[in-house]
């Protein structure tokens, strides 16, 4: 066998062992055995000074350029085991690191999704003050001064002749004489009520009241609006229930049930074995309360609606007591995130 | 308010079964909540009559009765007091459920077999009366079941009211709406009273001194009543209304208030003390007292009955003591009135009584069913007290109540509600609920004086559809409004502060609102509080006047629950008394506190929390709304550490403080670890937002990186040293970075080491090497000129 033919056979036999090592320290034996300096390669080498100089440069090449391949090689086949063995010592359940985020407040994630699904629908949101006049909070709303509709509204009375406002309605009162119509807002934000605390009621919550004010507005547009909200923040398929009821500001007006999302009406705890769940009020604005803002009742009419952000809140997240959305204990803050 | 569900079908001649009367009403706004069926505790209770009675041996307060219950007669342990032979009495036998929970079952007590037990009305769940057992009245049938011997097969109605429907208050008002859905008429009870040629008059006047106060006021007389307990079908509909039977005329009074609305007071004629009725208002200071025992000093906000020297009762509100039926009277004065609702409301309110009376009045009765109402309950007196009605009312009725005139366009009626009703139905309606109308457009309505809560064409829109049922009432499928609906900046930013502040690992807190005035002294005596006159509580008699204030205890409450390690935010109102305009004072604000240990990892171990984390937070925000650099100024806060208490402001303006809480006030809290807070004004920092960034072009040419370590006096700021850097750099330092801060063994006492990193760069062109160290020398001479810093080896 020729030196030439014996550096082929040599390279087909390295590349054939490299391709099957099943380790890198077995990878390693076989690299001294072939490129160590009593190994085949390193012979041939040596060997160079005793061929005729003819043959000398052409076996020279060869065996350097079987040398580099074979380094490559080997270092590539390293390299393979290397990092097969870093991917498998990674272990995956361990608890990531870096920055945890924060819970924004089930309260007003509530509320937000409540004034998104509204801005959906054209609603503008506006705002005004907590420590209202009693002409917002209650005369402009037709709230007649001493009359047994203030009793349905537990007020906290401030000083200088002011009352925490007991409802975001006001914001309707101010807004109706700020604007022109058209106008479609929401007013969500915080109210207060003079109630004992418990595990039901609390001294203040959140309400998101809205309104449109347009030319020959009715309450099938009321209905078709609230129809809509309802599907879109508790899902298709839901029944409504409007009920006649009473607020100074609307007539007629109507509190509206839907059907309980946890049993689908089948009735269990959470909906008091009735089936429904009542969720929000609303009506037609009263004629009394465009005229004190200054319309002609005639002309324009508007509809109207509130509603409870930590009923809603405690109804979609099963929570039992209003005192814990207050607490804010962070176990109970970081179950939202 | 509770109803008798026969007593309805009886008055509407209506079949319908309970769920059906319930449901409807509840659709038409008269909203029934509860439905209790009378019989649910009167399972295999049966009519007994007592046949004997023996002691048991070593009982004293028990005794062992011999019932028969027809079928048997058997053993029974009695303990009620009141038991006697030949009485009729409820017996619940084996397997009888009564309230409470209790279940009949074999027993012994003291050696006695018993599978039975003589009921209270309690027992049966009809009353709260535990005074005894329930003696019955004695025609019953022995043995037959109690529900039957009383037919009792009823349900107990519980309404919620709107405090409109003044009219509902009684059971023809609810019989009306009920009526009216079923398009029948009511069937009105009636009375024939053999009057008497004895005349009320001659016993009696009336004199009203406040005409508006008192619109009416009927007396009659009624001679020779016998007293003793009314018949059952009269005690059964009062027990379902929650009102416990005392004596037929009391009862009578009762049950023609709940039949009709119109509430009335019987007096003892006798004890009246005169012939002379006169209404007026109380004295200043008059001392009263109520059929309750209670004594009242009165104001002339409270109206009174007298019989012209002393009063005898409160009007609409509650009878006297003195002239209050009593088992020995036998002749009546009958009052039937019509009080103003204001005044009553006063009254009630002033009195601090709440009575079936009062809550009529100050709603509105109809002044024009006195005299029926009267007449119905002389009728009864004349009939189950055998009382002898003397002939006329006397009704003094200076004003009369005249039906309101309000007409309804059909037009009008169907675009509000946006639904095609025929102008017929809406008179057929309109005529069900008893208006009296005419003409077709518009329909004009006389409006029924029990109805005051209609004056204008809405309500009477709102009575169509109410009875017409919302349902009626198609969905609109199209959406309308202004074309365009912008989000206001405020709302944009406050979502923006709140999304960074749960980026960075923060929890947002909400507040209530509500504080307590000795917490706001404990912080900052000096902050003005905006008190509430009246208080749900002692603790919460203020706005809080800062968001600390509420902050702090949510700290204390997470420490007592051991959350220890806290990171929390608020975005929130503080509240401050009106200001000279008259409005009140709201300021918007944002609260950040970090407490405990950073969150950590395994990998990165958590440290204590510091002012820096603090500081961190609100680099954050800072970045994400491009603020200007803070100064920060050492500030006196009472409830932040002396030293470690900063005001911040922004371009000269104010934007709140940030700081260690002091560990004395941290205790009054119940905080016993550090805290650290910022309290900042929302209102500064969004006028300083700026929301629209300029491109800057990403850079071309190569940076010269170049670190700097010094050894500077320790009070010398590492942002100072940072402003000089840029400042000598001039726009060629892109970047000064603190990458090293240390103290301690190497470095001398009062002293520093401070590492910064620079990054030379130019925009337009490539810094030679020996460009960058001609910087680096100026900046290294000025600090050394500016702070006296030491500068270390260079660090390649």
């Amino acid at each position: 066998m020729s030196l030439a033919e014996e550096i082929v056979q040599l390279e087909e036999e390295a590349l054939e062992r490299i391709g099957s090592a099943d380790s890198l320290d077995s990878l390693g034996e076989l690299k001294v055995r072939y490129l160590g300096r009593k190994g085949p390669v390193m012979a041939i080498l040596k060997s160079l000074g005793q061929l005729p100089p003819d043959q000398r440069k052409e076996i020279g090449a060869r065996a350097n350029a079987l040398r580099s391949k074979l380094e490559a090689r080997f270092e590539e086949a390293a390299r393979a085991f290397e990092e097969t063995t870093e991917a498998a010592s990674i272990d995956p359940t361990l608890p990531g690191t870096g920055n945890r985020i924060g819970a924004v407040h089930v309260v007003n994630q509530v509320m937000d999704e409540i004034c998104r699904t509204f801005y959906g629908m054209g609603f503008e949101i506006a705002h005004g003050p907590h420590v209202e006049t009693d002409h917002y909070n209650f005369e402009a709303l037709n709230f007649p001064p001493d009359h047994p509709a203030r009793d349905m509204q537990d007020t906290f009375f401030v000083e200088g002749d002011l009352v925490l406002r007991t409802h975001t309605t006001p914001v309707q009162a101010r807004e109706l004489e700020r604007r022109q119509p058209p106008m479609k807002i929401i007013t969500p934000g915080k109210t207060f009520r003079n109630e004992e605390i418990s595990t039901r009621a609390h001294v203040s919550f959140h309400q998101v009241d809205g309104f449109l004010v347009d030319e020959g507005v009715s309450m099938a547009d009321l209905k078709g609006v609230l129809v809509a909200f309802c599907k879109a923040f508790f899902g298709e398929g839901l029944k409504l229930k409007f009920r006649p009821s009473f607020f100074p500001f609307t007539e007629p007006s109507a509190e509206v049930d839907i059907n309980c999302f946890l049993c689908r009406g089948e009735g269990c705890q959470l909906c008091k074995y009735s089936g429904w769940l009542e969720i929000l009020g609303c009506g037609m604005i009263h004629p009394n309360v465009l005229e004190t803002a200054g319309y002609d009742a005639e002309k324009y009419t508007g509809y109207a609606f509130g509603i409870g952000v930590e009923r809603i809140a405690m109804l979609k997240y099963h929570i039992n007591d209003i005192r814990l959305l207050f607490n804010n204990n962070v176990r109970f803050l970081r179950q939202f995130l | 308010m509770k109803i008798s569900y026969q007593w309805l079908l009886e008055l509407t001649g209506l079949d319908w079964p309970v769920d059906q009367v319930a449901d409807r009403l509840t659709l038409c706004g008269t909203a029934c909540e509860d439905i209790v069926s009378t019989a649910r505790h009167m399972k295999n209770v049966v009519v007994g009559e007592v046949r004997d009675l023996k002691p048991i041996e070593g009982a004293d307060k028990i005794r062992l009765a011999t019932v028969s219950i027809g079928s048997e007669t058997m053993d029974v342990v009695c303990g009620a007091p009141n038991v006697a032979v030949g009485q009729k009495v409820p017996v619940a036998t084996l397997g009888a459920e009564l309230a409470g929970g209790l279940t009949i079952k074999k027993t012994k007590i003291r050696g006695v077999e018993s599978s039975a037990m003589i009921c209270s009305q309690a027992e049966l769940g009809l009353s709260d009366d535990h005074a005894g057992i329930w003696v019955l009245e004695a025609d019953l049938t022995v043995g037959e079941s109690l529900v039957t011997a009383l037919d009792y097969d009823d349900y107990i109605l519980d309404f919620e009211l709107t405090p409109n429907r003044a009219d509902s208050m009684s059971a023809i008002g609810i019989a009306r709406d009920l009526a009216a859905l079923a398009g029948v008429r009511i069937n009105y009870p009636t009375y024939a009273i053999n009057e008497d040629t004895e005349l009320s008059s001659d016993h009696v006047s009336v004199a009203i001194q406040d005409t508006d106060a008192c619109g009416r006021f009927t007396a009659r007389v009624i001679k020779g009543v016998t007293i003793g307990p009314s018949p059952w079908w009269l005690q059964k509909k009062l027990i379902a209304s929650g009102i416990r039977p005392i004596s037929n005329i009391v009862d009578i009074t009762n049950y023609i208030l709940l039949e009709t609305g119109n509430p009335l007071h019987a007096f003892d004629l006798d004890l009246f003390g005169s012939n002379q009725v006169l209404v007026r208002r109380a004295h200043d200071g008059e001392k009263f007292t109520t059929l309750d025992g209670k004594e009242h000093t009165l104001t002339p906000d409270v109206l009174m009955i007298t019989n012209g020297t002393e009063s005898v009762g409160a009007g609409g509100v509650m009878g006297g003591l003195d002239s209050e039926v009593k088992d020995s009277t036998t002749n009546i004065l009958l009052e039937v009135a019509y009080f103003d609702p204001s005044v009553i409301r006063k009254s009630r309110r002033h009195l601090g009584l709440v009575t079936e009376a009062s809550q009529r009045f100050e709603k509105g009765v109809d002044p024009n069913n006195a005299v029926h109402a009267s007449n119905r309950a002389a009728y009864l007196f004349q009939e189950l007290c055998g009382g002898k009605v003397l002939g006329g009312i006397v009704d003094n009725y200076p004003k009369p109540f005249a039906p309101r005139q309000v007409n309804l366009r059909p037009d009008r009626c169907r675009a509000i509600l946006g639904a095609e009703f025929s102008a017929g139905r809406m008179k057929e309606i309109l005529g069900n609920l008893e208006f009296e109308v005419s003409g077709s457009d518009p329909i004009e309505c006389l409006v029924p004086t029990f109805r005051h809560d209609i004056t204008r064409e809405i309500d009477l829109i709102e009575e169509v559809a109410r009875i017409e049922g919302y349902d009626a009432i198609d969905d609109a499928d199209i959406n309308s409004g202004p074309l365009f609906t912008p989000i206001h900046l405020e709302d944009r930013f406050i979502d923006d502060v709140r999304r960074v502040m749960t980026s960075a690992g923060y929890d947002e807190m909400l507040g209530h609102g509500l504080a307590h005035s000795k917490d706001a002294a404990r912080l900052e005596a000096d902050v003005p509080q905006l008190k509430i006159i009246n208080p749900v509580s002692e603790d919460l008699d203020i706005m809080r006047n800062s968001l600390v204030l509420s902050a702090l205890p949510v700290v204390a409450h997470n420490i007592a629950h051991r959350n220890l390690d806290l990171q929390l935010f608020e975005i929130g109102k503080a509240y401050f008394p009106p200001d000279n305009s008259g409005a009140g004072r709201e300021e918007d604000r944002l609260l950040v506190l970090v407490t405990g240990s950073t969150p950590g990892s395994w990998r990165d171990k958590p440290r204590p929390c510091d002012f820096h984390d603090l500081a961190g937070a609100l680099e954050n925000l800072r970045g994400h709304f491009r603020w200007p650099q803070p100064s920060f100024e050492p500030a006196t806060v009472p409830y932040l550490e002396t030293g470690q208490s900063f005001a911040i402001s922004l371009e000269g303006r104010s934007a709140g403080v940030m700081g260690a809480l002091d560990p004395a006030t941290g205790r009054k809290f119940d905080i016993k670890q550090p805290v650290f807070l910022a309290e900042l004004q929302l209102s500064s920092l969004l006028a300083l937002s700026d929301r629209q960034p300029v491109f800057t072009p990403l850079p071309i040419y190569p940076a010269a990186p170049r670190d700097l370590a010094m050894i500077v006096s320790e009070s010398v700021r590492v942002g100072d040293i940072i402003d000089e850097i840029r400042s000598v750099a001039g726009g060629l330092a892109e970047s000064v970075e603190l990458f090293d801060l240390y103290t301690g063994k190497q470095i001398p006492k009062g002293k520093k080491s401070v590492a910064v990193a620079i990054s030379y760069r130019s925009p337009e062109r490539s810094l030679s090497s020996e460009e960058v160290e001609q910087k680096q020398q100026d900046v290294i001479a000025a600090l050394k000129q500016k702070f006296n810093a030491d500068i270390r080896d260079k660090q390649e």
